[in-house]
């Protein structure tokens, strides 16, 4: 009988062991294993640091540091709320109201009181409070994105906003934006056993390595880019114009230097400033050009064999088109200048006698080689391909225009690009802002290794043109004097174009003045085109080509590039 | 046929090798009496030497595993203080060396950019290419970007006053007040 029942409690005890088995193993056995492998064992993100940003010489102009969030524990911080928030608000410059109502949050267990704090002030303001008694704050990793030089090329890098949850970066704007992916690498993972806080030396561990982000080099020139919007912003305040867009672009390899936009933003503190900043406004904004346009026109006539830099026209007062009477910029009576004499003195008139030549559609297929119309490619900063009128649009009138750079529209970068063909012997070369090759968020692989090139115009006829550009600094026959560096030649265009605002969507009479040129002549090494809208103070000739030749003279000296002793042109603009 | 005849074969066999067989067979052979017995108390002995020594061996290594654990723990951090630390210093030299700064303390010690005409010595003859000429004053330009916009509220649209000339009483005067007494003529603020 004791036997009996001493084997049915063995057996009930066995039934409910089983049972507690069938449960483990049956009912939801990965839990329990996941259970088991957490107990002891820490995760770890291994964080990828972003890559850097740096100009053509590796000065950074965006990098990564190791930053920390400051967590507060309300339940374990609303005994001492006023003081810990009276110690945060002064170490941290933080608004005591606002902490103190985070550190005094009801049911909660996590409020941010900081973010994005440099590790080494965030590590020493948590062991002071500690020091002080406060309990409840805690560090959480939080990367802090840096732009040493300030606001410098702020509209191309661009920024980044706060981070997500898990650290990520949440790019905004620029750069950052566009190469997102390229920049950001991949987060590791470590996962291994510990005790007592330290990690156990023969438990398991297994590590995935972080893949860091990719430098991303720029082909700027960080201190030309520096002293390009200095200069700018100079011109454009002295103009009391609105707003300005000057470029350097190496004549060669059509690499960008310095593309600076004003007005600009701080990208370290991009809420301050409106949104409307935050773009590359030589990429987004698209104008008329105006008489710096006529170069184009005149180049491929030449290359058209349609003219030649002597021949002769006669330019009357007004000439009578279709719908309206074209005048120039002067009163005159009846001129005689030659083809380099008009584009001296910026005749409207003579440029379209001189267009009169294109056989139909000619103009416009030149001009679209130009790259006009088309984006350039150097990067997806929400560029505008600008407008360049085809098919029906293009009628008599729109290509008598358009000869002398009105009804159509171009972006900064479209049209340095542009002339640049002429400085560089007639070959049209891509621009580029990236140095080597980075591939954008959706694959496509951009920078100067990517950049192609076409021939436009003939060699014979950009030499051509660049005598007859010399022609426009000529202090007797030219309209751009101040535009040119004693002991140089250079070559150049002004352009002073109506203007069409956004807020109507027609001219309000106020004006765009630039200036498009290279240097030295014979040889070029630097496209510079410095555009000023609204300017209130002159034309192209007065307001954009002093800045010009700052910045030419900047460049010439900065790259040792010697005179090159050679004549420059002699042309004849009258007959 | 066959499988009858080889059992008898078998059963043959120790009758033609009978004596041979007999010597084959395996006997109990006892043990003599004086042969000596190996000493058991050595060997526990060395065995429990060599597995005390390996336990307490396992202990050491084991206590040096974690001490270096530890070790290793604490110069993580040390490492993350330095390297913090280090960032840190890296941001005061940045700030110092940005273009923002070098130009502002260059223009506060009196230099200017050079513009206009450009010279170039070649290092290799000693040769001056250009026009050298110095600097001047005038070729500051400003360092300190525009500040901050305001919202509107706080930077309204200047209010533009003009007076309008009277006339009758002052022809030769456009906006001045006809009194001649220095007082402002609200009449004609608009």
């Amino acid at each position: 009988m004791r036997l009996k029942i001493g084997f049915i409690v063995i057996a009930m005890v066995l039934s409910v062991f089983a049972a507690r088995l069938v449960q483990l193993q049956g009912v939801d056995p990965d839990q329990y294993a996941a259970m088991a492998a957490a107990e002891g064992s820490v995760d770890v993100i291994l964080p990828a640091t972003r890559g850097s940003i740096v100009d053509r010489n590796g000065e950074p102009l965006a990098e990564s540091i190791d930053g920390k969030m400051i967590v507060a524990d309300p339940a374990l911080t609303t005994d001492d709320a006023p003081e810990l928030a009276t110690f945060l608000a002064k170490r941290l410059h933080l608004d005591y109201f606002q902490v103190l109502q985070r550190l005094r949050v009801e049911n909660s267990r996590f409020q941010y009181i900081a973010r994005q704090v440099p590790a080494r002030l965030a590590t020493q303001v948590v062991d002071e409070a500690e020091a002080e008694g406060f309990v409840g704050l805690f560090l959480r990793r939080d990367p802090v994105r840096i732009y040493p030089q300030g606001r410098l090329a702020a509209n191309l890098v661009g920024f980044l906003g706060t981070p997500r949850k898990d650290g990520s970066a949440r790019a905004l704007a620029g750069l950052e934006d566009a190469f997102n992916k390229y920049l950001s690498g991949t987060d590791g993972e470590e996962r291994y056993k510990v005790g007592a806080g330290n990690q156990i030396p023969l438990g398991d561990s297994t590590i995935t390595p972080a893949v860091d982000g990719q430098q991303l080099q720029l082909t700027i020139d960080a201190d030309m880019q520096f002293y390009t919007q200095q200069v700018l912003q100079q011109t454009v305040e002295g103009a009391n114009a609105e707003s300005g867009i000057a470029v350097i672009m190496d004549s060669k390899t059509g690499e960008i230097l310095a593309l600076a936009d004003y007005p600009t933003y701080n990208n370290s503190a991009p809420d301050e400033w409106s949104p409307k900043r935050y773009k590359s406004s030589a990429l987004t904004d698209v104008y008329e050009p105006g008489s710096t346009e006529k170069v184009l026109t005149l180049s491929a006539l030449i290359d058209a064999g349609l003219a030649r830099p002597r021949q002769q026209y006669v330019v009357p007062p007004v000439l009578n088109r279709q719908d309206r009477p074209i005048h120039d910029h002067w009163y005159h009576g009846i001129e005689h200048l030659t083809l380099a004499g008009i584009l001296a003195k910026s005749s409207n008139i003579g440029t379209v006698l001189a267009a009169d030549n294109f056989p139909k559609g000619e103009l416009r297929r030149y001009l679209s080689d130009f790259g006009l119309g088309h984006t350039t490619g150097v990067g997806p900063l929400g560029e505008s391909r600008g407008i360049l009128p085809s098919g029906d649009a293009w009628t008599d009138q729109v290509d008598d225009r358009i000869a002398f750079g009105q009804s159509l529209s171009v972006n900064a970068v479209q049209m340095i690009a542009a002339v640049n063909t002429i400085a560089n012997g007639g070959i049209r070369i891509d621009p580029s802002l990236v140095d080597g090759s980075a591939s954008l968020d959706d694959g496509t692989e951009i920078g100067t290794d990517d950049a192609t090139e076409r021939r436009v115009i003939s060699s014979e006829a950009a030499r051509q043109t660049g005598l007859m550009m010399e022609r426009v600094l000529d202090p007797v026959d030219g309209v751009a004097p101040l535009a040119s560096v004693p002991g140089y030649r250079i070559a150049g265009k002004t352009g002073t174009a109506q203007r069409v605002v956004e807020s109507c969507g027609c001219y309000d009479g106020s004006h765009t003045a630039s200036f498009v040129g290279f240097g030295p002549t014979d040889d070029a090494r630097f496209t510079i085109y410095v555009v000023i809208h609204d300017s209130r103070t002159g034309g192209g000739g007065a307001v954009a080509g002093p800045a010009f030749a700052k910045l030419m003279s900047y460049a010439l000296r900065r790259y040792g590039v010697p005179p090159t002793d050679t004549k420059p042109s002699k042309l004849p603009v009258e007959w | 046929m066959s499988s009858s005849s080889a059992p008898q074969l078998r059963s043959r066999l120790p009758r033609l090798a009978e004596v041979a067989v007999q010597r084959a067979r395996l006997t109990v052979v006892p043990r003599p009496r004086n042969r000596p017995r190996a000493p058991r108390v050595p060997f526990v002995i060395f065995v429990s030497v060599i597995m005390l020594g390996g336990v307490v061996g396992l202990l050491l290594f084991n206590t040096s595993m974690q001490q270096a654990s530890f070790r290793e723990t604490a110069l993580e951090q040390q490492v993350a203080d330095l390297t913090a630390r280090e960032e840190a210093l890296n941001l005061e030299l940045q700030e110092k060396r940005s273009f923002q700064h070098v130009a502002y303390e260059a223009q506060k010690a009196g230099m200017v950019f050079t513009t206009g005409a450009a010279c170039v010595l070649g290092l290799g003859t000693g040769e001056i290419k250009g026009t050298c000429v110095p600097a001047l004053p005038d070729n500051r330009i400003p360092i300190n970007p525009p500040g901050v916009e305001k919202p509107a509220a706080l930077d309204p649209a200047p209010v533009i006053v003009r007076d309008k000339p009277d006339p009758k009483t002052d022809p030769g005067t456009k906006g001045g007040n006809p009194s001649g007494d220095g007082a402002p003529n609200n009449n004609q603020q608009r």
